[in-house]
């Protein structure tokens, strides 16, 4: 067996020249490595080359012009501990807390999540109701897409082939937003459920975004026009759960059935909207 | 309040104490399984050739059995590898050794498997999908059939004002110890050696004896620190693979189960079905029957242990004149069954608690009230006959509706509060001996038994020699050796390291001080004690020193020997109620009640335990703090039993959830707050009146949640675990306006 | 890539990793490299933490992490943990507490502790420590007396 090299590129030049080399497959990057290394066990054939992204400068995250631009390599532990994420994005903040332990999230990337387009994430729901962007970078260029594009199914994306994710971008504050899930057990576990929901200022209109459905997370466009307004009523929120507990991703594996997460999608989607808008979890 | 340092304790915390997994050896080379790839079948071929064909592996299977055991035949009901036929999916197939862990991977893969698969059956309620009669006790798909009865419960049963007739069902459970199992093999001067994580070295010498075919004089076993047991490390499992390979390669080898190996081919607690009717007549049960079929996966027939201890866990410790019981160990093609502390006796009680309360309910009585009339008497006897001794099972329930009395005045809306009861028994029939050594310096337990974590070992028979003989519990040390060398002993499960082992050293411990008597010529008793920071005699008012009274070699080796043994008789049952089969009576009777406080989120299922109380008859507590954590530990595991811990097999016998990411136990945001008491009083026939404790604490935690829910919904659930899917199904089932309509308002 | 051997610095020594796979994970690379073996293997896949070591003082899961990509960095293990005053006061706490039974999660909740301990600093609560160690998993205790342990820990720490 020839051993798998190592290889840390010190610019983005080199990284794009690294993953252009050898054979299609041969080439697996490396964020944070808690994904990879848990797919890696006796894979086969595996990568010849793991290509580490943590020389560049991608570890990083930014507040610019009301939005927030997230490098692809900064740690969710990092993210998370900035008191602006909670204010101005908290579904991105508690989709965070969602995932896996506090040790697995400074590793962890948001990123790396996206580029592996895990299936069960809890980050990509919340970064589609809170439409955010990926920004990718190739040989032939940089281009960027809306996540919703950019998610193509599980372990697949847009992404071609030599293409990196280089940063992750949120438009715009949402503070009215968040994620909820729903969990056999509620630490480390894989969500049964994930739900989010925001509401973009500018437009002024709701998004709602469905995880913990195969094959990947979705957004709710139904759900989120019977929303008006900055607050809704409650017979909108009510409209707005039962369009989400039809929604067709609702189906059944060995984590829940159909019907409990018709269930449980409903549930969520009152309590993240009243969440959101600061009202008590349930109606009274 | 601080514990006592355990004398594991800074070792511990520093990592530097020697695991299975930690083991290696100079030239070591490290195995791999061949895992079979269906769950049933008939094997054509396996072709180890490509294995061998790379440099610095070797490979073992079926066929090189015979060349290596020396025309040895072993068990034929359990050859160490198939010859022909594979019963579970995972079933080890073959081994292979190599230089590198990642080379015998490769090794691993490169086993050609070629097996013709037949029909395969891992759901328990396929194979009798009507409920089997007594004929069905003569079944090739059971390994064990019990039944008994006293009276006429037709007759009962037609005769009662009121009859509750329920079906329950639990899940499979693994222990999940943390550390995975493994072990390290070598032939050393033509002996088979074994260092290896085990509840049970001697044990295992029996068991890799009796699988090879070879003499069990010809096998040692050492035992190292155990990264947890729970009934899963009990048996052989690796061994007999691991000195095959040693024996093939010539060189030590190391053997370790990845840990989804440990899930998919570990032997772990399978899923049971009971059907159990009650009949009740002027507020007093009149009548009871009791039905189980027990998954017992590839058990083989006559080794089924669980289906004929474990059922009279179905009935509780409550009275009942008439009654019959009847149980099924059921094949599967799944990995055989294996104990998980206190094996089906948390599920056991789970039903038979819920069966009780629903019968009260039915006539309109306070369950818990209604537990308590019916409650067996201190003195009396079990349903069976059995005679009960001190048993303080009462005492733990008053003390427990008290204390959920005052929880339920103050518990806020969607919260609900519920009692429940387990017993157990020290078991104390199985044999152990011990040997100890005095001298001036310390007090050695020489020991077989390595310690699994409880404090069974190091603190508990330490505690037994000191509290005996007056030596400071810090002078008395545990000297493990290997089967060769050690006393035996049965093992460290069933509860009963301090209990029956514990007998063995207190015997020991009596006879060194009676030894040192009649040195001394005096009929007064001796104890020994500290002088000037050596241990000394002491008897009447004086003390004297200690090496005087040993002859020359005593006082040049390792000091004055004494030596205990202790194998306890079985208790006796009423043999006139047995039909068929066996049933095991219980040796010492240890229970608990328990109170938990749950708050249900009746949208979502979801149910978060608050607070929780334990209340123990464990008859004379010797060590205050290894004791609470036994029943600190215990309650934390029981949860994952009664909320998430679940083992999904899909129908053809394949483990679905073989991880830690979907087999989920407890972490520490899911255990609340556990107030631990003991109830004193009811001793025990371990030395002081202890009774063991390593189980008891799991039993009644499934049903004490599952008493809470229903106070918190007004609906009983009848299947175990309470995950947040099955509680938001019944909350629904149980109110039809419910559910998720309450999520719409308007 | 770089032309320097790559060096990790494990409890003050300096590593090369000019010899080990570019697959390998650090918890190999200690247990079976260096003979550390207090760190623990359990699942292998960063859901039990017993593997927890430190990477330049923070918590982190050495069976989720490549060696070769910890090139420059400081490690340390429950080996040499205790040298450190944080990490000798957490490994007396969980000692006095009796916060341990089989010992084998021991260390992985030392080192996730003491990291805890450091990044959060004199005003860390006791519910935020025992968040952080959500990702360790213990089968005997229950934590209950880990609990305790985190307790007299960060009293002591102050």
């Amino acid at each position: 067996m020839t051993p798998v090299e190592l290889v840390a590129p010190a610019t983005e030049t080199e990284a794009l020249e690294e993953l252009a080399r050898g054979p299609a497959g041969s080439r697996a990057i490396v964020a944070g490595g808690t994904d990879l290394l848990f797919d890696l066990q006796g894979a086969r054939p595996g990568p010849t080359h793991l290509v580490s992204l943590r020389r560049l400068p991608w570890r990083t995250h930014a507040w610019e012009a009301g939005g927030l631009r997230v490098g692809a390599t900064e740690p969710l532990r990092t993210l998370e501990a900035d008191p602006r994420l909670g204010q101005e994005l908290p579904a991105l903040a508690q989709a965070i807390a969602a995932v896996g332990s506090p040790a697995l999230r400074r590793q962890a990337t948001l990123g790396g999540n996206l580029g592996r387009s895990a299936p069960a994430s809890d980050l990509a729901p919340a970064l589609l109701a809170l439409d955010a962007e990926v920004e990718l970078v190739g040989r032939a260029g940089a281009r960027r897409m809306s996540v919703d594009r950019f998610l193509r199914s599980s372990r697949s994306t847009a992404l071609l082939a030599g293409e990196l994710v280089r940063s992750v971008r949120l438009p715009e504050a949402r503070p009215r937003s968040a994620y909820l899930w729903q969990r056999v057990r509620p630490a480390n576990d894989i969500s049964q459920i994930g739900l989010a929901v925001a509401f973009a200022p500018s437009p002024g209109l709701w998004r709602v975004a469905l995880g913990g459905v195969p094959p990947r997370p979705v957004l709710a466009p139904d759900a989120a026009r019977e929303l008006a307004g900055d607050r809704p009523a409650a017979r909108e929120i009510a409209s707005a759960a039962e369009r989400l507990a039809a929604h067709p991703a609702l189906v059944s594996d060995r984590r829940a059935t159909e019907e409990h997460r018709r269930r449980l999608a409903a549930v969520l989607c009152t309590r993240a909207i009243r969440t959101a808008v600061g009202e008590p979890r349930d109606p009274p | 309040m601080s514990a006592a340092r355990r004398p594991d304790a800074d070792a511990k915390v520093r990592g530097a104490v020697e695991f299975g997994t930690d083991l290696s050896a100079d030239g070591m080379w490290w195995g791999a399984l061949v895992l079979a790839p269906v769950p049933h079948g008939t094997i054509r071929a396996v072709d180890l050739s490509a294995a061998r064909a790379i440099p610095s592996v070797v490979a073992v299977g079926a066929a090189d059995l015979p060349r290596l055991l020396g025309g040895a035949a072993g068990d034929p009901d359990r050859p160490a590898f198939p010859g022909q036929e594979v019963v579970y999916r995972s079933q080890p197939v073959a081994a292979v050794a190599a230089e590198s862990l990642s080379l015998a991977r490769e090794a691993a893969r490169a086993v050609r498997v070629e097996v013709e698969e037949r029909s395969a059956v891992a759901d328990l309620e396929a194979v009798f999908p009507e409920w089997p009669g007594p004929e069905a006790a003569r079944s090739p798909h059971v390994a064990a059939h019990v039944l008994a009865r006293h009276g006429d419960v037709d007759r009962e049963l037609g005769g009662a004002e009121t009859v509750v007739a329920e079906t329950y069902r639990t899940a499979g459970v693994h222990q999940v110890a943390l550390e995975p199992h493994a072990c390290l093999a070598e032939i050393r001067d033509g002996r088979w050696t074994v260092r290896t994580s085990t509840q049970s070295p001697f044990g295992v010498r029996e068991d890799v004896a009796s699988i090879l075919g070879i003499a069990e004089g010809s096998v040692d076993v050492e035992g190292t620190w155990v990264g947890g047991g729970f009934g899963g490390k009990g048996a052989s499992l690796l061994e007999p693979y691991a000195l095959l390979l040693a024996k093939e390669a010539g060189r030590p080898v190391r053997l370790a189960l990845t840990y989804r190996e440990e899930f998919l081919l570990g032997r772990s607690t399978l899923p049971l079905v009971a059907r159990l009717e009650t009949g009740v007549r002027g507020g007093r049960i009149v009548a009871r029957r009791v039905r189980l079929l027990l998954d017992v996966g590839t058990s083989l027939p006559g080794r089924d242990f669980a289906t004929g201890y474990s059922i009279g866990f179905l009935l509780g410790p409550y009275r009942t004149e008439t009654f019959e019981v009847e149980g099924f160990a059921v094949r599967t093609n799944k990995p055989p069954f294996g104990p998980h502390r206190a094996p089906i006796a948390p599920q056991a009680a789970f039903v038979a608690e819920s069966h009780l309360s629903a019968v009260a309910r039915a006539i309109g009585a306070d369950p818990d009230e209604f537990r308590a009339t019916h409650l067996w008497s201190e003195g009396g006897t079990t349903n069976l006959g059995q005679r009960v001794g001190p048993f303080g099972l009462a005492a733990a329930l008053a003390s427990a509706r008290a204390r959920a009395a005052d929880w339920r005045k103050h518990k806020p809306p969607g919260h609900g509060v519920g009692v429940g009861l387990g017993f157990w028994s020290t078991n104390t029939g199985a044999g152990g001996e011990a040997r100890l050594t005095l001298n001036e310096r310390e007090l050695v337990i020489e020991q077989g038994e390595r310690e699994i974590g409880s404090g069974s070992v190091l603190v508990g028979l330490a505690a037994v020699a000191s509290r005996r003989t007056g030596v400071p519990a810090e002078r008395v040390r545990v000297d493990y050796r290997g089967t060769t060398e050690a006393p035996f002993d049965s093992g460290v499960y069933g509860s009963r390291t301090v209990g029956a082992l514990g007998r063995a050293v207190d015997e020991a411990a009596v006879g060194l001080l009676a030894e040192l008597g009649r040195r001394l010529g005096t009929p007064a008793p001796v104890t020994l004690t500290l002088q000037d920071g050596a241990i000394a005699v002491r008897f009447g008012q004086e003390v004297r020193p200690l090496p005087p009274l040993l002859t020359p070699e005593e006082r040049s080796g390792a000091g004055l020997v004494g030596a205990g043994r202790h194998y306890g008789q079985a208790a006796e049952i009423d043999a006139s109620r047995v039909v068929d089969g066996t049933f095991y009576p219980y040796q010492d009777f240890t229970g608990a009640a328990h109170v938990a406080e749950v708050d249900v989120d009746t949208l979502t299922g979801a149910v978060r335990v608050v607070r929780y109380a334990a209340f123990h008859d464990a008859g004379v507590v010797l060590d205050p703090a290894a004791a609470r954590a036994q029943v600190e530990g215990g309650v934390a595991m029981g949860l994952g039993t009664a909320l998430t811990e679940e083992a999904l097999w899909s129908d053809d016998g394949r483990l679905l959830n073989a991880g830690l990411l979907d087999y989920r136990i407890p972490t520490l945001g899911e255990v609340p707050p556990v107030e631990v008491t003991f109830l004193e009083g009811y001793a025990g026939a371990g030395p002081f009146g202890a009774k063991g404790l390593g189980e008891p604490p799991i039993i009644p935690v499934p049903a004490t949640v599952a008493a809470a829910l229903a106070d918190a919904v007004g609906v009983h659930p009848t299947e175990l675990p309470l995950s947040p899917e099955r509680v938001a199904r019944i909350v629904k089932a149980a109110r039809p306006s419910g559910g998720t309509d309450a999520a719409h308002p308007g | 890539m770089s032309a320097t051997a790559p060096i990790v610095t494990v409890n003050g020594r300096p590593v090369s990793l000019r010899e080990v796979p570019g697959d390998e994970r650090l918890l190999d690379t200690l247990r079976w490299r260096l003979g550390l073996r207090g760190t623990k293997e359990g699942c292998r896949s960063g859901e039990c933490g017993a593997c927890t070591v430190l990477v330049d003082g923070a918590a982190r899961l050495s069976c989720l992490s490549l060696s070769r990509d910890l090139e420059g960095t400081t490690v340390t293990t429950v080996e040499a943990v205790g040298d450190d005053p944080l990490g000798r006061t957490v490994q007396e706490a969980f000692a006095e507490e009796g916060a341990l039974q089989c010992g084998y999660c021991t260390p992985g909740f030392v080192m996730a502790l003491t990291g805890a301990l450091r990044e959060r600093g004199r005003s860390a609560t006791s519910a935020e420590l025992t968040a952080d160690l959500a990702g360790n998993l213990c089968r005997c205790t229950g934590y209950a007396s880990i609990v305790r342990a985190v307790e007299r820990a960060r009293s002591r720490s102050r």
